[in-house]
């Protein structure tokens, strides 16, 4: 059975609209999140995967940022459309967000207690005191120690571990339905990242709430998530199962990422690349927006932009190459010379 | 905290011998002798002398200036030239005048701009923003004398709600506090709108709108806090300018304060008054840095004093 849907993202698009034209940061995008699982949005830098993020909640600095269309619903509720009153109660309330930069992301001057605290008080009504003691409570649950004493020093005197366990105890004080995490464990080293995905994960199952979980990496994919989508240029190019995404990528972007990386029992001399870069936002190509670093791309992957369709039951795919056009435009091409 | 007070408490001697020094050097360059502005015009060569020998002003000058840093350690500030009264008896009564002055005035200097400076940030580029950083070029472009004269003659002439001049009473600091703050306030308000500006586009800031607060205690609460840190430096150092402000002031609007008893004094050559005043000035002013120095530490932890 499946499990609810809490929150649906249907053909979202942010634009940044500047003098240098309009920038289609987010263009397009489509997906779904079940209560209690995660899915894992990745991408490269400047794909749209954090303003995608950001527009949930309409957070997006604006001006210049607009969205431009779609809608962001919430068991129902599309907050693109919602006054702003009734959007603050839901961030921090119902949804949360974790931010990329632990150092920054918190008040310098205010005690951090104060600072999980405060979202106690405004949307759950809890009196000063209940609100501390919830706050110190959260503190230990994410696993630091001594929380009483914590509680009450700002963040200069905290690891950026430790903030960014602040951050999530947080983002998770009010149990919120949905936590967006933003490359939550980019800034860490190594080890304190694997803790922070523990915490996660194990308040992901004491609470039960859907997790977006933006990245770039994909080992922390594979350990975290449940479903992925792949973004590039604005768009999500490849939705599947974190299981089947690796044995299986379908997109050929997607098997250039995957076969970038690094693997353990073969002996490589040198890590395979996707030759170009990423068009610009300003700018994108009237075909697949892959199309010019892409090893497959036909005559009408550059002249058409292909859908997102459904491969099988659980992953869809945007590339021409798993369209009934396909055969098509490659029997023309042998015709053509 | 403790050590950084006393560490600079001890800082105050040197301050005291380089102004009293400068002072001192500085009024015996400037030409006009005060036994000869003393004794009158017309006054004999004899009486002159009689008098410079009096008032020990043919010794030397080292001696004359060791002899009175000495006794400024030992808080005597010798007796003023012209009528023979004790300097700090003369300070005693101006300097609670002064200082009155001066808080009413770093008051408004405070209030009005931050207040102008926060209108100005919550909608950079909009019209309030506009008007208030235009009113604030003005502010700062205008000389507080001139101010001073207008709002004389606008108030206690034309619409007669204000005295005119004099310091008898809560109505008679209106006029001049204003004069005197005006200029602090409309360097404070530009502070505080770049602060502010830059405050807002911080990560927190994002964080605080993430979870839900409100408009205001995103403002008040999140960012006035970490954008008041530069702006108590400007503070500090208005508070420096608007000493010397007072001198004008007090003048244009006849009060009897420290700023004016400095300017008399010079213009009547009395060398102890003049020092005395200086000094006393200095002194305020190196107690209100202390303050400044201590209010970042409050406003922010993350300041060592040490």
């Amino acid at each position: 059975m499946e499990k609810e849907v809490v929150l649906e993202v249907k053909n979202l698009k942010t634009h940044f609209i500047s003098n240098k034209g309009t920038a289609k940061a987010v263009d397009g995008i489509d997906f779904v999140l079940r209560k209690g699982e995660t899915l894992g949005i990745v991408g490269e830098s400047g794909c749209g995967k954090s303003m995608t993020s950001l527009s949930i909640l309409r957070l997006i600095p604006s001006p210049p940022g607009k969205i431009v269309d779609g809608q962001v619903l919430l068991k129902g509720q599309d907050l693109v459309k919602m006054s702003d009153e009734e959007l603050r109660k839901i961030r921090g309330n119902r949804i949360s967000m974790i931010f990329q930069e632990p150092m920054t992301s918190l008040n310098p001057v205010i005690p951090v207690g104060e600072q999980i605290a405060e979202a106690l008080r405004l949307h759950q009504g809890l009196s000063k005191k209940q609100a501390w003691d919830r706050s110190v409570e959260m503190i230990g649950l994410v696993g630091i120690p001594s929380p009483e004493k914590r509680a009450k020093q700002e963040p200069f005197q905290l690891s950026g571990g430790m903030r960014q366990r602040i951050m999530i105890a947080m983002a998770l004080a009010c149990t919120p339905e949905v936590l967006i995490a933003d490359e939550p464990t980019t800034a860490l080293d190594v080890t304190i990242q694997a803790q922070i995905l523990e915490i996660m994960k194990d308040l992901q199952k004491k609470i039960g709430m859907g997790i977006i979980f933006i990245t770039h990496d994909l080992g922390v994919v594979a350990e975290m998530c449940d479903q992925v989508g792949v973004m590039y240029a604005g768009q999500i190019v490849e939705h599947q199962e974190a299981k089947n995404l690796f044995n299986n990528p379908l997109h050929p972007y997607t098997q250039g990422l995957i076969g970038s990386l690094p693997k353990l029992y073969e002996d490589q001399e040198e890590l395979q690349i996707i030759e170009g870069t990423v068009p610009s936002p300003y700018d994108y190509p009237e075909g697949c927006r892959f199309a010019e670093r892409c090893p497959f791309a036909q005559d009408i992957c550059i002249q058409k932009q292909p859908n997102l369709i459904q491969f099988d039951e659980n992953s869809k795919v945007r590339c021409w190459k798993y369209s009934d056009e396909w055969q098509d435009s490659l029997a023309k091409e042998v015709v053509a010379p | 905290m403790f050590l950084f007070i006393l560490k600079r408490l001890v800082q105050i001697v040197p301050v005291i011998l380089g102004v009293t020094l400068v002072v001192f050097l500085i009024m015996q360059m400037v030409p006009g002798d005060p036994a000869v502005i003393m004794a009158g015009e017309g006054a004999s060569k004899e009486t002159i002398n009689e008098l410079r020998e009096d008032l020990g002003l043919n010794r030397p000058l080292h001696e004359q200036y060791l002899s009175y840093i000495g006794n400024v350690f030992q808080g005597d500030l010798g007796n003023s030239l012209k009528n023979n009264q004790p300097v700090m008896d003369e300070i005693m009564v101006r300097l609670p005048i002064t200082m009155e002055l001066a808080f009413f005035s770093i008051m408004i200097t405070i209030v009005l701009g931050l207040i102008a400076g926060i209108i100005s940030a919550v909608r950079p580029y909009s019209f309030s923003d506009i008007s208030v950083m235009v009113v604030a070029l003005i502010g700062i472009s205008l000389p507080s004398f001139w101010l001073g004269l207008l709002l004389m003659y606008v108030f206690s002439v034309k619409l007669q709600w204000l005295p005119v001049a004099g310091w008898d009473s809560t109505a008679h600091i209106i006029l001049p506090a204003i004069t005197l703050g005006a200029g602090g306030a409309a360097i404070v308000a530009r502070m505080t709108r770049s602060s502010m500006l830059e405050v807002v586009g911080q990560d927190y800031i994002r964080t605080a709108k993430a979870k839900g607060l409100k408009g205001h205690v995103i403002i008040y609460k999140h960012a006035l806090r970490n954008a008041l840190i530069p702006v108590i430096t400007v503070v500090g150092l208005q508070f420096g300018s608007l000493l010397g402000g007072t001198v004008l002031v007090e003048s244009v609007f006849a009060i009897n304060g420290i700023g004016r008893m400095i300017v008399d004094s010079i213009r009547t050559r009395d060398i102890p008054m003049v020092q005395g005043g200086v000094l006393v000035a200095s002194l305020v002013f190196v107690f209100v840095n202390l303050l400044v120095d201590v209010m970042y530490r409050v406003f922010n932890k993350r300041i060592d004093l040490n």
